[in-house]
């Protein structure tokens, strides 16, 4: 019998998919992979549903990975909220490798999504979406410790989700500190040196910003001063020159969409007029027309 | 529980045995393995004829039988593929320095095996030396494990009436032309839930069985472990 090396090759994919218990779950195909393991589309029979199976690549009960996988279908658990995958099972295989079951997310990576952000406006809205789930998680006492824009999906309804929870940490958990973790680019400088037991809140906010000045980047959108003062801030070498927490960048952003004053940016008085002018330019030409209007009615009599 | 066998007597152990009837079970289960890979080999590495090749492969196997060659195996340098591959090659150039017969075959210990239908698989083959002999020796072997499976699977899904399924695993899985789930149902008129059902149950016997031929073949339990690793990216568990 002849098997061609292209059905050797699915055949040897499909032996490597899991052989999840009976009954429950049915894969029906891969759909990604990450450092920590692989990513299926599977059937639940019992509910009648698709839904996501992360599935750890290492086999043995205890290693590294395993540790972190089922740390994070725990995290997972804690974190309802809209903009983070829920999880619905968690289980071990014949094997020893361990799966949790997602709701299953279809859409697209932000890397992908990114190009087709036209306005300052739509930069921000995504981005406010990304921060608010991180924000959750920052007020339970959980770092991400991996914000980058292939951990961040648009779904089909445009829909923000926030991936890859697998780096993620409780602050009050010494043991889950771990080696270096993180994406290059992203990484605060203490995440960088591998100085574990400085990372905070301040080291999500430091991702949070490069996250922000790549999408602007990307999206070539012309950013303000002051929004860049905002990304900045997030970004400063000394976590204690940033934000506090993830919580304080939306507040940020929040008060820069109103036109208010930043925390990022001190005001000068110049700075102070130009945004009062720009924020109150229809009623402040209105007034200016207005007088103009009487000044030229005055000198006309 | 696995399907397969974790714990037995490896085929290096069986090789090395006492009991004459043993060793040459074991050579036959690392002949059924090997040979394929091996007339393949001989056939596009080593240019040689279909005649010489089969020829060479007999005498290969009954000359390794008789002489022991594959007892001084020794698990720490190499996987044993490789080690029968470098056998393999050391008796070719010996045999060519000695002018020897290639022709003799087997003898005594002939092989009963399909060549004509290695030879037709070869016809498959882009007829060209490969770059990487043990690369080439291997994926050989990696197919050749890959159609006993295959065969082994037909034959137990036909024995507990599962035909439909492997009918369904041939058509999606085994065909050289990709189909979705989809375009199988409608080709063997089934539904999108029937086809992905059969072939759930499909693949996880094409897997037990790849095992157990992987099992089989590997010299000792480290390697089958390695193997199933590197073949199938998981662990078996201790």
């Amino acid at each position: 019998m002849w098997i061609s090396d292209r059905v050797v090759a699915h055949l040897r994919d499909v032996a490597s998919w899991p052989a999840l218990p009976e009954g429950r779950y049915r894969i029906v195909r891969p759909v990604g992979a990450g450092g920590m393991g692989r990513v299926y589309v599977a059937r639940d029979e019992r509910l009648g549903r698709d839904v996501a199976i992360k599935v750890s690549h290492a086999p043995v009960a205890g290693t590294e990975l395993d540790v972190r996988l089922q740390r994070e279908a725990l995290l997972l658990a804690d974190l309802e909220h809209p903009g983070i995958v829920p999880v619905h099972d968690v289980g071990v295989l014949d094997d020893g490798r361990l799966f949790y079951v997602m709701k299953r997310v279809e859409g697209r990576s932000l890397a992908e999504h990114v190009a087709t952000l036209t306005s300052e406006s739509d930069v921000l809205s995504v981005f406010e979406r990304v921060a608010e789930p991180i924000a959750f998680a920052h007020a339970r006492g959980i770092v991400h410790r991996d914000v980058t824009p292939s951990n961040v999906m648009i779904g089909s309804f445009g829909e923000v989700l926030v991936l890859d929870w697998g780096a993620a940490r409780r602050l009050d958990d010494e043991e889950a500190a771990g080696t270096r973790i993180g994406t290059p680019g992203f990484m605060a400088p203490e995440q960088a040196d591998g100085r574990a037991a400085e990372i905070t809140r301040a080291s999500d906010v430091f991702a949070l910003g490069a996250l922000l000045s790549w999408m602007l980047a990307e999206s070539h959108v012309k950013s303000p001063k002051r929004l860049r003062a905002i990304a900045d801030k997030c970004q400063a070498v000394a976590p204690a020159d940033r934000y506090v927490d993830a919580a304080h960048v939306v507040r940020d952003l929040a008060r820069y969409r109103s036109g208010l004053a930043v925390e990022a940016s001190p005001e000068t008085a110049w700075d102070r007029c130009s945004r009062w002018f720009v924020k109150y330019r229809t009623f402040i030409l209105l007034i200016a027309a207005y007088l103009a209007m009487r000044a030229i009615l005055a000198w006309a009599r | 529980m696995c399907a397969f066998p974790l714990t037995h007597q490896s085929v290096l152990e069986r090789v090395r045995a006492n009991d004459a009837e043993v060793r040459r079970l074991a050579f036959g289960v690392i002949a059924e393995g090997y040979w394929r890979a091996s007339y393949h080999y001989l056939r596009l590495q080593w240019r040689l004829d279909p005649h010489d090749a089969e020829d060479a492969v007999q005498a290969f196997f009954a000359t390794a039988f008789e002489k022991h060659y594959l007892e001084k195996f020794d698990p720490a340098k190499a996987r044993f593929r490789t080690f029968l591959r470098t056998c393999l090659d050391r008796f070719v150039q010996n045999e060519r320095k000695s002018d020897a017969a290639l022709k003799r075959g087997g003898g005594e210990n002939k092989l009963s095996l399909d060549f004509p239908g290695a030879e037709h698989d070869l016809a498959q083959h882009l007829f060209a030396p490969a770059a990487d002999p043990d690369a080439f020796f291997r994926d050989e072997t990696i197919r050749s494990l890959c159609a006993r499976a295959v065969t082994a699977m037909r034959q137990s899904m036909v024995a507990d009436r599962r035909t439909r399924a492997f009918d369904v695993f041939a058509h999606h899985d085994l065909a050289d032309d990709e189909s979705s789930y989809a375009g199988t149902a409608a080709a063997l008129g089934l539904t999108v839930a029937q086809v992905t059902n059969d072939l759930h149950f499909a693949r996880r016997r094409f897997r037990e069985l790849a095992l157990v031929e992987l099992r089989a073949v590997a010299a000792t339990d480290a390697e089958f472990r390695a193997e199933a690793r590197d073949l199938f990216g998981f662990e078996i568990p201790d």
